[in-house]
């Protein structure tokens, strides 16, 4: 059972069990301190009962004018705390600051298309294919090379629904930044 | 140019040259000057320089608020609160601006949480925030959560439980964004909670459940239910009966909605085990079989989730332990092995039919296991009795072969079983043959696991510890790499493998290791301090107590005193010229490192132990594996001590300082007899051989006195620690030494023997009289040495594979018979490559510890 709670800097130090995960990086401290200097709500943790972290997704807003959006930076969830839906409980709590904190006109993600699974649970969640970034993900020694799925799942503000519609289907990573 | 000086190394010309500057009259009026100025101080980490530039450029521009923002960041940066503090009070009467008066509070509330200073003083400094922020709030300044949070903490420091009730409570727009933050609807539950307000509590956790599942919320709700249920009378059964089935059928209704049984289910165990702890005396004849039987209803509907064990644990614990003497309840374990024999039988038949019921079968087999553990049942029997089932479903079944889950768990019990009952039957001295070969049977095991699945980091953490219990570094330190440590890792889980080459013979790689660690600690001693600078100005206060004491755990690290001391001592035995090491001793920065016992006392242990996942409560020391798995204790605050004291001891010999020697020696023994069994063997002998290494120095150094007495101390301290004459056969009796100590015995007084050449050294750059005796001693000591090596490396190198398969491998111990007889039957290629890895491991130590005595040639 879990508590959804603001992630703390503290919580780096017991991390591990989460982290230890092959498909989940430990970064420098500057990228978590950096989210949590600026987007505190966005970047938020599951505790289970006995007080260990279960999981946790980063996140922040970014972008201009109708482009401006929640995003998805991490979201990883411990091995044995998979299947209980943790991962769309942190990624519902996302969407509903996008839309209700920062009126945002979409929320939006990247993920390995190797990776079904979580697919899988954003296509549940909502999330549609936008556009390939093509070689996005680098070859780290344990996973390959890869494209990215950018899925997004456009918010109430959003009332056509336009910010889903792809301009162009393959870009470069470069032409996804939001300055 | 001082900044230039600075980041090239030259501190003291830096420091002097900006110091001068700062002095000279109207300097820090151009901006230039400033800025460069600043930089320097900053990387010569002298704050009061750096801000006395800002305070200083102040005199010029007294209404610069640019500048006063810099004396603010500046001393925040360096956590001077005091000077943060008057920073903020100007700026804030400067630039009027809403964003700069929390600022103001902000400040305070630091100094009177960190600065040293009376009650009284403190007191005033709270009062004075916490008025501010009501004006704030009434004046309808008081607009983010982010403030609202600051103003909470103001309360909280003040232990203003009720005013902090009624701030959650405002109304306006700051009650949507309440609302809308789980995080102070929760706070605020809690507080209604400690406040006794216990109604309003359950009212506000039902609506907060009402609206989305938390379980803090759920926890609340009972503990307020709990609480008012402490207020009715002892002798009202009626009255309590109500309270609890109210409380029940509200949390049935929860359990109802979909997705949420779990939560609810899981509520329902938390109430009836509070209830239980209550006491409460009209609900006492119920109690614990109330909990019992809702535990099991838990373990039944939940068992197929992995996360069901983790969930339950502690209300087992907690059900069969008696709070008042701590002792546990027998008529309850038995209670809970009739229902877990009910069960156990028929999820393992079915076990085959899907994931879900394998899974399980692995909670049921973690809670026979805890049972086993809190029942205080020692027979080894009864610890691997049923191993070879969990064994043939984990490594063998059609499941593992489509590495599903629940089989990585299952032989990583059946690893578990088979440790618990090592340590339980051949613990005893006498009995360490058995031990070893007992642990090369559970290596077998986990890495047939770990082949099955290069995920399972559990597999993998209990095999680095097994292979480093057995001496065999290469295996452990290529499985610690294959779990990609990086970053603030190397703080919490640098304590894995650290040190441990350094003791095995392979200081090299132990120093990649320490150089990796101290590279992260060097970058990041200022990343917190800078990005306090970005919480002011994004004005997410929340931060500020959460990162100053990230900050502090991280510059006072536990792990950060180890990896450092072991750098030390890796560096320590790098070969060199008599020169090149006198010159690395005497400028050793040995006043740095100094501890004092408020230092050491201060240290925080952010070591991730718990990372190695246990199941049973960590503090049953019998039945805890990271415990009972430590090839040696920790290091502890004596250990840091005494590796503080090794390198001073050593600059001050070739500083010729015999009256710090002699006072740092004592210290040094002293500390080692203190530490008692917190310190292992070896650092004993190491600290005792240090002693004796000095007490030559000083002997010899003197030129009037013998020093015969300490040659002789010395070099049988060092030779105790090589193995006289090995057998000429291996029998497994020489293969447990090698695994247990032989490697770390030779290693310790290789070391030894390496600080004794840098007394050498020293006695001859100091043109002693002595060196010549010391010199000729020392050289046929390492003759002896080097003898005694050779064997040793014939010895491994001619017999310790065989003797591994002879004795090892093909060992026939009653006990572990069932284990050992299904991996040589079904992964005998596993049985042997384990067996390959500890061989190559000790002799790749042996070839080192032996490159090491030819070195000082």
């Amino acid at each position: 059972m879990a508590t959804l709670r603001r992630f703390r800097a503290m919580d780096m130090f017991h991390f591990n069990n989460i982290n230890l995960d092959q498909y989940t990086d430990t970064y420098d401290l500057s990228f978590y301190l950096t989210y949590l200097s600026k987007w505190p709500d966005l970047f938020n943790a599951a505790e289970s009962a006995d007080s260990t972290l279960m999981g946790y997704i980063m996140s922040k807003v970014e972008g201009t004018n109708d482009e401006w959006h929640g995003h998805v930076t991490a979201l990883t969830v411990a091995p044995e705390c998979r299947r209980l839906g943790l991962g769309r409980r942190l990624m519902q709590g996302l969407e509903n600051a996008s839309e209700k904190t920062y009126d945002c006109f979409f929320v939006d993600l990247f993920v390995r298309p190797s990776n079904q699974v979580a697919i899988e649970m954003y296509r549940e969640l909502g999330y549609t294919l936008y556009r390939q970034v093509v070689d996005y993900y680098i070859a780290d020694g344990v996973l390959p090379m890869e494209n990215a799925h950018d899925m997004r799942k456009a918010l109430a503000r959003d009332v056509d629904k336009k910010s889903i519609v792809p301009v162009k289907m393959f870009v470069t990573p470069a032409e996804t930044h939001f300055w | 140019m001082s900044f230039l000086l600075a980041t090239s190394g030259k501190l003291d010309e830096a420091a002097e040259m900006g110091r001068e500057v700062l002095d000279t009259a109207g300097s820090l009026k151009d901006p230039h000057v400033v800025r460069g100025l600043s930089l320097a101080f900053r990387a010569l980490a002298l704050s009061k320089e750096e801000l006395a530039v800002y305070s200083g450029s102040l005199e010029f521009s007294p209404d610069d608020l640019n500048l006063h923002v810099k004396v603010f960041m500046v001393a925040s940066f360096h956590q001077m609160y005091k000077e943060q503090h008057k920073a903020a009070v100007n700026i804030s009467r400067l630039s009027k601006q809403d964003l700069h008066m929390w600022w103001v509070v902000a400040s305070l509330m630091l100094e009177s949480k960190f600065c040293k200073q009376s009650s009284q003083e403190k007191q005033i400094q709270l009062d004075l925030a916490k008025r501010m922020s009501e004006k704030a709030l009434e004046e309808g300044k008081l607009k983010t959560t982010e403030e609202l949070r600051l103003y909470l903490d103001v309360l909280e420091m003040q232990e203003a439980y009720p005013q902090m009730v009624d701030v959650l409570a405002a109304e306006g727009p700051l009650a949507t964004k309440i609302g809308d933050d789980p995080d102070l609807v929760s706070k605020r539950i809690v507080l209604l909670v400690k406040t006794e307000a216990y109604d309003e509590a359950i009212k506000a956790a039902t609506d907060a459940l009402n609206v989305r599942e938390n379980w803090i919320d759920y926890k609340n709700y009972v503990a307020a239910t709990v609480g008012k249920l402490k207020l009715s009378p002892a002798d009202n059964k009626q009255n309590a009966n109500s309270i609890v089935e109210s409380a029940c059928s509200a949390i049935d209704q929860w359990a109802h909605i979909r997705g949420r049984a779990r939560g609810a289910k899981l509520a329902l165990v938390e109430l009836k085990s509070s209830i239980l702890a209550s006491g409460h005396a009209a609900l006492a004849s119920d109690a614990a079989r109330l909990l019992g039987e809702q535990i099991w209803l838990y373990v039944d509907e939940f068992s197929s989730k992995a996360i069901c064990y983790k969930d339950i644990m502690n209300y087992f614990v907690a059900h069969i332990t008696n709070p008042a003497t701590n002792d546990v309840v027998q008529e309850r374990v038995r209670f809970h092995s009739e229902q877990l024999q009910k069960r156990i039988g028929l999820v393992r038949e079915s076990a085959d039919l899907s994931e879900d019921k394998a899974q399980s079968w692995v909670n049921l087999e973690k809670i026979r296991y805890l049972l086993q553990a809190l029942s205080n049942d020692c027979s080894p029997e009864a610890w691997v009795s049923g191993v070879d089932e969990l064994l043939k479903y984990g490594i063998e079944s059609v499941q593992a072969q489509k590495k599903q889950t629940p089989c990585s768990d299952m032989t990583l019990i059946a690893g578990q079983r088979l440790m618990q009952a090592a340590f339980l039957a051949f613990s005893e001295p006498s009995k360490r043959t058995e031990l070893c070969a007992s642990l090369f049977n559970v290596l077998c095991v986990l890495e047939a696991g770990i082949k099955l699945n290069a995920n399972s980091f559990l597999l993998k953490l209990y095999a680095i510890r097994i292979y480093l219990y057995l001496s065999c570094y290469d295996r452990a330190r290529a499985l610690y790499d294959s779990l990609n440590i990086n970053n603030l890792q190397h703080d919490t889980l640098g304590f894995l493998i650290a040190g441990q080459g350094i003791h095995l013979g392979c200081s090299i790689n132990d120093l990649e290791t320490c150089y990796d660690g101290v590279n992260f600690y060097d970058r990041s001693k200022w990343k917190v301090p800078r990005e306090l600078e970005s919480v002011y100005k994004n004005e997410t206060y929340s931060n500020l107590l959460d990162y100053i004491e990230f900050h502090d755990n991280l510059v006072h690290s536990f792990q950060r005193e180890c990896t450092h001391r072991y750098a030390l001592r890796g560096e320590a035995l790098e070969a060199g010229s008599q020169k090149s090491i006198i010159e690395k001793w005497g400028q050793a920065d040995v006043i740095s490192i100094d501890h004092t016992d408020e230092t050491l006392s201060a240290l925080h242990d952010n070591r991730d132990i718990g990372v190695i996942s246990l199941l049973t409560p960590a503090s049953m020391d019998k039945w805890n594996l990271e415990k009972l798995t430590r090839a040696t204790p920790l290091p502890c605050a004596s250990w840091v001590l005494i590796n503080t004291l090794v390198p001073q001891i050593m600059h001050y010999i070739v500083a010729s300082d015999i009256e710090q020697v002699e006072a740092k020696v004592k210290k040094l023994l002293a500390t080692a007899e203190e530490a008692g069994d917190s310190l292992s063997i070896y650092e004993h002998r190491f600290a005792r051989g240090i002693g004796q290494v000095a007490m030559l120095y000083i002997r010899a150094s003197d030129g009037k006195q013998s020093f015969s007495d300490q040659l002789t101390d010395l070099s049988a301290t060092i030779l105790d620690g090589l193995v006289a004459e090995p057998n000429d056969k291996c029998n497994a009796e020489t293969l447990s030494e090698m695994a247990l100590e032989t490697i770390r015995n030779v290693s310790t007084a290789t070391e030894i023997y390496t600080y004794a050449v840098t007394v050498r050294f020293a006695l001859n750059e100091q043109r002693s009289p002595s060196a010549k005796a010391v010199s000729l001693s020392l050289s046929q000591l390492r003759k002896a040495a080097l003898q005694r090596m050779s064997a040793l490396r014939s010895l491994t190198n001619s017999y310790m594979r065989n003797a591994i398969d002879e004795h090892w491998s093909s060992h026939d111990i009653e006990l572990f018979m069932p284990a050992a007889t299904f991996m040589r039957n079904k992964r005998k290629h596993i049985v042997d490559s384990v067996a390959k890895s500890c061989f190559s491991g000790w002799s790749r130590s042996v070839k080192s510890l032996v490159a090491q005595w030819e070195q000082w040639s």
